[in-house]
C-alpha cells in the first residue's frame, strides 16, 4: 500500500504529527487517515485539515506500507516517531524529531532535516539526502539513552553533537560534521567523510569515530596510539588511506577510537614524536 | 454543606471500628453525629471500603531539593504528563511530579495529608511556596535542625533550655512542624567533605557526638511538648551493617521515654536495616530491628519501601548521596546550606535482578510484617527515595497478600530470594491494619488529633475505595486491591468531594499546618542583640529577611503548642 | 526621615539584603551599603524614560489609552493566538512569574525566561552531569580556594567578593583582604622597580608571558584563601588573583578537559593547552586538589563561548571529579536579580526551568525547539508578551525582527527598545522598589523584596496586570464557548 500526502497550504505554525507513521496508516482508507489527530500550534486538528491523503495501490503485493510526502514539511515534528515497519519518503524538507525512537523500517528524505532526527533510535534506517540539524541520533535532554541500533546516513552536513551518547548502530556523514560529534559515545560507529569541527569524541568511553577529512583539533585528553593503513567502517566499506589512531577520552578513562586521516591533517604531525 | 456517606464498610481504628457497615455524616468540613438526611448530599458507599483520608508521614514533595531533582531530570518527566483540564492545571509526573500534579495524584489515591520531611531553614520560604502550590492535600514540613550550629553549640555547652528556646523560635520562624535530624553531625562534617561513622564519632570542629545531638534534641522535643517526636534519619544510612547504628540510635533515647509514649521516630527504616560487612555479604537486619521494636514502646518508624522502578533519590544526607553517586555513576547534585544542613540528589534505578535492590525490597516488607504492632511501623516509600508515592497501592497489596508477595518474589534476584525472610512469613494485613499503617497510625505518630480517624469532630477527610470485603478476599484478589487504591471511588477533603472514580473534580487549596510554639516566658530571641550578631556571622541573609511570614502560606493553619520552658 | 533597613537590592543575582534606604517625600534620597549599580537603580529608577500611561498602537503610532482598554486588547491578542510566546520574567517577582505560567497554560503558549540567553545552556549541562553546589554562606565560612572562570565579579557582581568569597569573614576562613592589600603594595613596588630598571639600564625588563605575570607573588606571601581567575582577558578581578590563567578565546573546553585529566594524574601528550603551558596548568591543578574547600564560579564568558553548553559540562565534571580528592563546589554567576527565581517557579509548576511549551495543553521542554529565540528564528510565533525585559535589543537580529512583526504586548516600567515596538504597552511598578515579592539568589536562597515607595498613580505591579489579563482572557473564552 502506498499513501501519498500533499500539504494543503504553506505550513507556518509548528505541527506535531506523530500519526504520520506507516504502522498507523496501514490498512486505513484515505478518509480514515485524514481523521487522525495532529496539533497545529495550540489547536488540535485533523490530519486532513493540513494534508490531502491519497492511496495508490502498488503492484508490490507485500504488506509494506509506504508513505510519500510531497512538499516542504519542515514545520512538522515527530514524523515516523516510534515506527516499526514500512517506509516514509519525504520529497522536501522535514521537521524536528524525525524517526524519534524508531525501531524499524526506513525513512528517506530528499531534502534537509532539522534537529533530533533519529533521536533515541533503536533500529531501522534513516537516509537524508540533504543536511541534518543538531543532535542527530542524540537522546532527549538529561537522558543518556542515545542510539541503540539502526543506521543513519546523511549525504550533506550535520550540526552539533551528532551521535551523542550513542551505544550501538552506525551514523555515516558524507559531508562535514559540527562540534562534539560522538560526544559521550559508548559504542557504535560514526563516519565523517569530510571535515570535522573541534571536540570530536569528547568524553567518549568506547566506540569508533572515523574522520576522512580535516579535523579542526584533537582534544588534549586523547593519546596517540599509532598509524593504521586502512579502516573498516562497516561490512563492505573500507577506507584505504593512512589514519592516525587516537584513544580517549582520558577524562572518562575511555578507550574510544578516533581515526583521523593522516594526509588531510598535517597539523597533527607533531603527535608522531610520541610514536 | 452537609454530606452523608451511606452504608460503607468503615475502617476507623482510632475509634475501634472494624469494617462495620455504617453511615458517616459531615457538616462544615467536620465529621458530625448526624445531618439532616433530606438536605444532605448523599454518597452511596455500599459495597465499598470507607477509611479516613490517607496520611503520609514522610514524603519529599516540596522545597529546594525536590525542585533541583525536577530540574535535573527532564528525561524523568517528559513521557509522564497531565494535560490541563477545565478544572485542573497541567503538569508532569513520574518520580518527582510538579506541584499541582503531586496534589492531584495523592488525592486520586485517597490521601489527604502529606508531610514534607526535610526543610532547610534558610530555604523554608521555598518549601512553603511549593506547598502552597500543592493543591487539595493538607501538609506540613519538618525543619532540619540536627546540624544547625546553634543546636550544636548549645548542646555542647549543656544548655538544653536555651537550645529549646532557639529551636522553638526556629520552628515558628520557618513555619515548621517537627524536629528533623538527618545523619546528625555528619552533615556538618560534610561541609568539609567528611562524615561521622557512628553515633559516638565526634563532629569535627564542634566537639560533640551524634549521640549527644540525638539525646539533646529528644529532650528539647519533650520540653517543647511538640506533637510529633524527633524525626530521625540515622547515621550511616545506606551502608551495610548499619542496623547496629539504628539499634544504637533507638537505645540511646530509651531512658527518655515516659510510659508508652514514643520519643523517637526512625524514618525509612529499610535504609538502616542492612546487615553484612560489605555489598557482597549484604543481608537483611529486619529481624534484629523488629525484635527490638517489639520489645520497646518508645519508637515509631516508617518503612521506606523500595519499588522496582527508575526514581530519584534525594536526602539531606549529603555524604550518603555522594556514595550513591560513586556507586551508580549517575548524575549528582549536592547542595550544602550554610550553618544548617546539606542535600544531595542522585537518579537511581532499582532493579529486580539486582541482589542488593531485591534484598532492600524484601527488608522493608519484613519490617512491616515482623513488627507486630502496626501502630509502630507506617507505610512509606520515603518518596521518591524508595520509589514514587504512586506505588502505594502495590505496597498495600504486598502487605495484604502473601500471594502478591510470592508473585514478586518469583521475579527477583535468586540469591536475594533465597535469603529473603518473606517466604517464612504468613502474616497478611487486614483492611483494619492497612487503615492503621496508612492513616490512623501516621496521624497518631504525628499527633494530629483531627486527622486519621472518623470520630465526631475530626476533619472530614475521607477516602472511599471500590472493594467489597464481603465478596472478595483481599489476600486472593490482590490485583483488585491495587486497582481500588490506585483510583479512589471518592476522596473527600474538608467535607468536599474532590475526586470521583479517580478523577479530580476540583482544584482547591489545602492548608499548611505549623506549630506556633509558645514559651512559658515570652522569649526575646527575635530582638536579642546576641542573636542579631550571630545572625550576621552565621548567615548571609539578614535576620529581618529570614523568617517565613504567614503570607507565604496559601492557607495557614497554626497549631498552638505550650512549651515547658 | 524614615530609613528602611534590610532592603533587598533588585539588581544582580547576589541579592544583597542589607541595603538601607532613606526616604523623603515618597522618594529614595540616600542608599547605604549598596554598590554603584545598586545606588544607580534605587536613585535613578524614576527617570525620564518611565512610561506612565498605558499605550496602544493606532495607525502605526503609540497613543495613550486606559488601563482597561490596554488589558482588553492584550487579552484579545493572546486569546486569538495560535502560538504565542511569553518572555522575560527575570526582573520581576516569583509571584508574577507564577501568574505568567498560568497565563501561558491558558493560552497554549511558550513561556521562556532570559536564562535562554544567559545560563540556559548551563542548565542543559546540569541536566546531563548534575551540580555539586551550596549556598554562598558555606563558601564564606569554609572556602580556602575561589575560582572565577569567565566571570568578572568586580564589575558585574560588585559585592560578591566582599560578601561571599575572598574578602568575606567566615567561621573557618578569614577575609583575604589584608593579604590582597599587601600584594597590591608589592605589585606597585615591583612596577616601580621595573620602571626604575628600565630608566637606568635603558633596556626592557625580560618579558614574562602574560598568564604568568603577577601570579607568583602571593602563594608564598600568604596563607588563607587563594583566588584563581581564568579568563580571556586580564580583568579587574584578575588583578587580585593568586593565579591568573589567560585562556585562548574559545578554548575553555580544552582547558577544562586538560584540568580533568591532570587531577586524575594523567599525562597529557601536548605541551600547551589553550595557549597555556602544561607545567603551569599542573601548578593550578595542584592548588585545586590541595585546598580544603574550593569554589568555582563561572560566568557568561564560559557559557557563551566556544563549546558553549559543553564548557559547563566539562566544568561541572571537573568539580565533581575534584570531590574525589577534596571538597569542591561550583555555581553559575546569575545576572538578573531573579532569573534564578524564574527558573525555580517554572520548575516546580511545570517540571522544567525555562523554554516551556504549553501548546499541546501540557508542559513540554526542549531548548533548541521550545526556546523563544529558536521559535522566533523559525518565525513560528504569532503573538508575543514581554514582561520586564528588552529582547529586541539583545536577541539575534532575525529573532528580534520576527518578534516585532508579531502583535506585541509589553509590560515594563521603561520605554525600552522593545516597548517602542509594542502594540500594547502597559507600564508597571518596579519590583523590589514599588512592589513587594520574592526573588531567589544565585544559590537558590529565597529572599523577600520590599515595597519601599509607592508607584506613580495608576501603575500596577506585573503580578496584578497579568492577573487582570488572565481574567479577561477567561472571559473571552467563556463568551466563545457560549457562542
Amino acid at each position: 500500500m502506498m499513501v501519498n500526502l500533499y500539504p494543503l497550504k504553506e505550513l507556518k505554525l509548528p505541527i506535531v504529527a506523530e500519526c504520520i507513521n506507516p504502522d498507523i496508516f496501514q490498512g486505513k482508507k484515505p478518509a480514515e487517515i485524514e481523521k487522525l489527530e495532529v496539533w497545529e500550534g495550540n489547536k488540535q486538528k485533523k490530519l486532513g485539515e493540513l494534508f490531502k491523503a491519497e492511496i495508490a495501490e502498488t503492484e508490490d503485493a507485500s504488506e509494506n506500507t509506504v508513505v510519500v510526502i510531497h512538499g516542504d514539511i519542515s514545520r512538522v515534528k515527530r514524523i515516523g516517531a516510534g515506527m516499526k515497519n514500512g517506509e516514509i519518503i519525504i520529497k522536501g524538507d522535514a521537521g524536528m524529531h524525525l524517526g524519534e525512537e524508531m525501531k524499524g523500517g526506513k525513512i528517506a528524505v530528499y531534502g534537509n532535516v532539522l534537529g533530533w532526527a533519529g533521536s533515541m533510535m533503536k533500529g531501522g534506517t534513516i537516509e537524508i539526502h540533504g543536511n541534518a540539524g543538531d543532535y542527530l541520533g542524540a537522546p532527549y535532554r538529561g537522558s543518556t539513552e542515545g542510539m541503540k541500533g539502526g543506521k543513519i546516513i546523511v549525504h550533506g552536513n550535520v550540526g552539533r553533537e551528532a551521535g551523542a551518547h550513542m551505544h550501538k548502530g552506525i551514523v555515516k556523514i558524507y559531508g562535514c560534521a559540527g562540534q562534539f560529534a560522538g560526544f559521550r559515545m559508548h559504542g557504535g560507529t560514526i563516519y565523517v567523510q569530510k571535515d570535522c569541527e573541534a571536540r570530536t569524541g569528547a568524553c567518549m568511553v568506547e566506540g569508533t569515530i572515523v574522520v576522512s577529512g580535516r579535523i579542526e583539533s584533537v582534544m588534549p585528553s586523547f593519546t596517540i596510539e599509532g598509524v593504521k593503513k586502512k579502516v573498516k567502517i562497516e561490512e563492505g566499506e573500507v577506507v584505504e588511506t593512512p589514519f592516525y589512531l587516537f584513544l580517549g577520552d582520558l577524562t572518562e578513562n575511555g578507550r574510544g577510537k578516533l581515526y583521523v586521516a593522516k594526509d588531510k591533517n598535517p597539523h597533527l604531525s607533531h603527535y608522531e614524536k610520541y610514536l | 454543606m452537609e454530606l452523608l456517606i451511606r452504608n460503607g464498610f468503615v475502617y476507623d481504628p482510632v475509634n475501634g471500628v472494624n469494617g462495620e457497615k455504617m453511615d458517616i455524616a459531615i457538616k462544615n468540613g467536620k465529621i458530625v453525629e448526624k445531618v439532616n438526611e433530606r438536605r444532605a448530599k448523599k454518597i452511596d458507599a455500599s459495597g465499598m471500603v470507607v477509611m479516613p483520608g490517607g496520611v503520609d508521614i514522610h514524603s519529599h514533595i516540596a522545597g529546594g531539593k525536590v525542585n533541583s531533582g525536577r530540574l535535573l531530570r527532564p528525561e524523568d518527566h517528559f513521557k509522564d504528563f497531565e494535560r490541563k483540564t477545565v478544572t485542573t492545571r497541567s503538569g508532569v509526573g513520574y518520580s518527582i511530579p510538579s506541584t499541582f500534579t503531586t496534589g492531584y495524584r495523592y488525592a486520586r489515591m485517597g490521601w489527604t495529608t502529606v508531610m514534607d520531611p526535610a526543610m532547610p531553614p534558610l530555604e523554608a520560604k521555598h518549601t512553603h511556596e511549593e506547598l502552597s502550590d500543592t493543591p487539595i492535600i493538607d501538609k506540613a514540613s519538618y525543619p532540619l535542625l540536627g546540624d544547625w550550629w546553634f543546636v550544636l553549640e548549645y548542646l555542647k555547652n549543656g544548655q538544653i533550655e536555651e537550645c529549646a528556646r532557639h529551636v522553638a523560635w526556629m520552628i515558628t520562624a520557618t513555619k515548621g512542624y517537627a524536629i528533623k535530624l538527618v545523619n546528625p553531625g555528619g552533615l556538618e562534617a560534610w561541609g568539609f567533605g567528611r562524615n561521622v561513622n557512628s553515633i559516638d564519632d565526634p563532629v569535627p570542629n564542634f566537639g560533640i557526638t551524634p549521640r549527644e545531638i540525638i539525646r539533646g534534641l529528644c529532650k528539647v522535643n519533650k520540653l517543647l511538648n511538640l506533637p510529633h517526636t524527633i524525626h530521625v534519619h540515622t547515621n550511616n544510612l545506606g551502608k551495610p551493617g548499619n542496623y547496629v547504628t539504628a539499634l544504637e540510635t533507638m537505645e540511646c533515647v530509651e531512658d527518655l521515654a515516659d510510659g508508652d509514649k514514643p520519643v523517637i521516630h526512625i524514618t525509612h527504616c529499610q535504609f538502616c536495616a542492612f546487615k553484612g560487612d560489605d555489598w557482597r555479604t549484604f543481608e537483611s537486619g529486619a529481624e534484629e530491628i523488629a525484635n527490638y521494636v517489639n520489645a520497646h514502646s518508645h519508637v515509631t518508624m516508617d518503612m521506606g519501601q523500595v519499588i522496582f522502578t527508575d526514581t530519584t533519590t534525594m536526602t539531606a544526607d549529603g555524604p550518603f548521596q555522594y556514595i550513591l553517586y560513586t556507586l551508580s555513576g549517575n548524575k549528582w547534585v549536592n547542595h550544602d546550606v550554610e550553618t544548617e544542613t546539606s542535600a544531595g540528589i542522585v537518579p537511581f534505578h532499582y532493579r529486580r535482578k539486582s541482589f542488593v535492590h531485591a534484598t532492600q525490597w524484601s527488608i522493608a516488607l519484613e519490617l512491616a510484617l515482623l513488627i507486630k504492632d502496626p501502630w509502630k511501623i507506617l507505610m512509606t516509600t520515603d518518596h521518591p527515595n524508595g520509589g514514587p508515592f504512586i506505588a502505594y497501592p502495590r505496597i498495600i497489596a504486598w502487605l495484604m497478600s502473601r500471594k502478591a508477595r510470592e508473585a514478586t518474589l518469583k521475579k527477583i534476584n535468586p540469591k536475594a530470594r533465597s535469603r529473603s525472610l518473606l517466604p517464612s512469613i504468613d502474616r497478611e494485613l487486614s483492611f483494619y491494619e492497612i487503615a492503621i499503617v496508612t492513616r490512623a497510625g501516621q496521624a497518631k505518630a504525628l499527633g494530629l488529633k483531627n486527622k486519621g480517624h472518623l470520630g465526631v469532630g475530626a476533619d472530614a477527610d475521607i477516602a472511599i475505595y471500590g472493594f467489597n470485603p464481603e465478596e472478595m478476599e483481599p489476600s486472593k484478589k490482590y490485583k483488585a486491591v491495587r486497582r481500588a487504591f490506585k483510583r479512589a471511588a471518592y476522596t473527600i477533603k474538608g467535607g468536599q468531594v474532590v475526586v470521583k472514580d479517580g478523577e479530580v473534580l476540583k482544584h482547591m487549596d489545602g492548608a499548611t499546618m505549623w506549630l506556633d510554639v509558645q514559651l512559658c516566658e515570652p522569649c526575646e530571641i527575635e530582638l536579642n542583640e546576641d542573636m542579631k550578631r550571630r545572625f550576621k556571622e552565621y548567615w548571609t541573609v539578614g535576620y529581618e529577611n529570614y523568617p517565613v511570614t504567614e503570607d507565604y502560606l496559601a492557607v495557614s493553619h497554626p497549631i498552638t503548642v505550650k512549651a515547658d520552658v | 526621615m524614615p530609613v528602611v533597613k534590610a532592603v533587598t537590592c533588585p539588581v544582580c543575582g547576589s541579592l544583597c539584603d542589607d541595603i538601607e534606604l532613606t526616604i523623603e517625600n515618597g522618594r529614595i534620597v540616600k542608599v547605604k551599603n549598596g554598590c554603584a549599580m545598586c545606588e544607580a537603580k534605587f536613585l535613578g529608577y524614576c527617570c525620564e524614560h518611565r512610561v506612565l500611561k498605558p499605550m496602544i498602537r493606532k495607525d502605526g503610532e503609540l497613543v495613550k489609552t486606559s488601563l482597561k482598554e490596554a488589558i482588553r486588547r492584550a487579552a484579545e491578542i493572546l486569546a486569538e493566538a495560535n502560538y504565542p510566546v511569553l518572555y522575560g520574567w527575570s526582573n520581576t517577582s516569583c509571584e508574577a512569574t507564577s501568574v505568567g505560567i498560568e497565563l501561558a497554560e491558558e493560552v497554549g503558549g511558550v513561556i521562556d525566561n532570559t536564562s535562554v540567553v544567559c545560563h540556559g545552556p548551563s542548565i542543559l549541562s546540569i541536566q546531563d552531569v548534575g551540580i555539586p553546589s551550596c549556598t554562598l554562606g558555606q563558601i564564606r565560612h569554609r572556602a580556602d580556594l575561589i575560582v572565577y572562570w569567565g566571570s568578572n565579579p568586580w564589575s558585574a557582581h560588585p559585592r560578591h567578593i566582599e560578601r561571599y568569597t575572598s574578602f568575606s569573614e567566615g567561621r573557618f576562613e578569614k577575609s583575604a583582604w589584608r593579604g590582597y592589600v599587601t600584594k597590591i603594595k608589592a605589585l606597585v613596588g615591583r612596577k616601580k622597580i621595573q620602571s626604575a630598571i628600565k630608566r637606568l639600564v635603558l633596556k626592557k625588563p625580560s618579558q614574562i608571558s602574560t598568564h604568568l605575570e603577577p601570579t607568583f607573588v602571593s602563594p608564598i606571601m600568604r596563607k588563607g584563601r587563594k583566588l584563581i581567575v581564568i579568563d580571556v582577558r586580564r580583568t579587574k578581578t584578575a588583578e587580585m588573583a593568586d593565579f591568573f590563567v589567560q585562556v585562548e578565546p574559545n578554548k575553555d573546553y580544552e582547558l577544562l578537559q586538560a584540568f580533568r585529566a591532570l587531577i586524575r594524574d594523567q599525562e597529557l601528550a601536548v605541551d600547551k593547552v589553550a595557549g597555556v603551558p602544561v607545567e603551569y596548568l599542573e601548578d593550578v591543578a595542584d592548588a585545586m586538589v590541595s585546598c580544603d574547600f574550593g569554589a568555582l564560579f563561572f560566568g557568561l564568558g564560559l557559557t557563551m563561548s566556544g563549546a558553549k553548553l559543553r564548557n559547563i559540562d566539562a566544568a561541572l565534571s571537573l568539580v565533581r571529579d575534584l570531590n574525589m580528592r577534596t571538597k569542591f563546589i561550583i555555581m553559575p554567576m546569575r545576572g538578573h536579580f531573579n532569573v534564578t527565581g524564574a527558573n525555580t517557579v517554572s520548575t516546580w509548576q511545570t517540571g522544567y526551568p525555562y523554554a516551556v511549551d504549553f501548546s499541546l495543553g501540557y508542559p513540554r521542554y526542549n531548548p533548541g525547539e521550545t526556546s523563544v529565540v529558536d521559535v522566533l528564528l523559525r518565525k513560528e510565533s504569532d503573538a508575543a508578551l514581554i514582561v520586564a525585559s528588552d529582547p529586541v535589543s539583545n536577541f539575534p537580529h532575525k529573532a528580534a525582527e520576527h518578534l516585532a512583526e508579531n502583535p506585541l504586548i509589553v509590560i515594563d516600567p521603561h520605554m525600552n527598545v522593545t516597548a517602542q515596538m509594542a502594540d500594547v504597552l502597559i507600564p508597571s511598578a518596579f519590583v523590589g522598589i514599588e512592589a513587594a515579592g520574592t526573588a531567589y539568589r544565585m544559590d537558590h536562597v529565597p529572599i523577600p523584596l520590599k515595597k519601599v515607595v509607592n508607584p506613580p498613580r495608576g501603575i500596577l505591579p506585573d503580578e496584578e496586570i497579568l492577573r487582570r489579563i488572565l481574567a479577561e482572557i477567561r472571559k473571552i473564552k467563556k463568551k466563545q464557548e457560549a457562542a
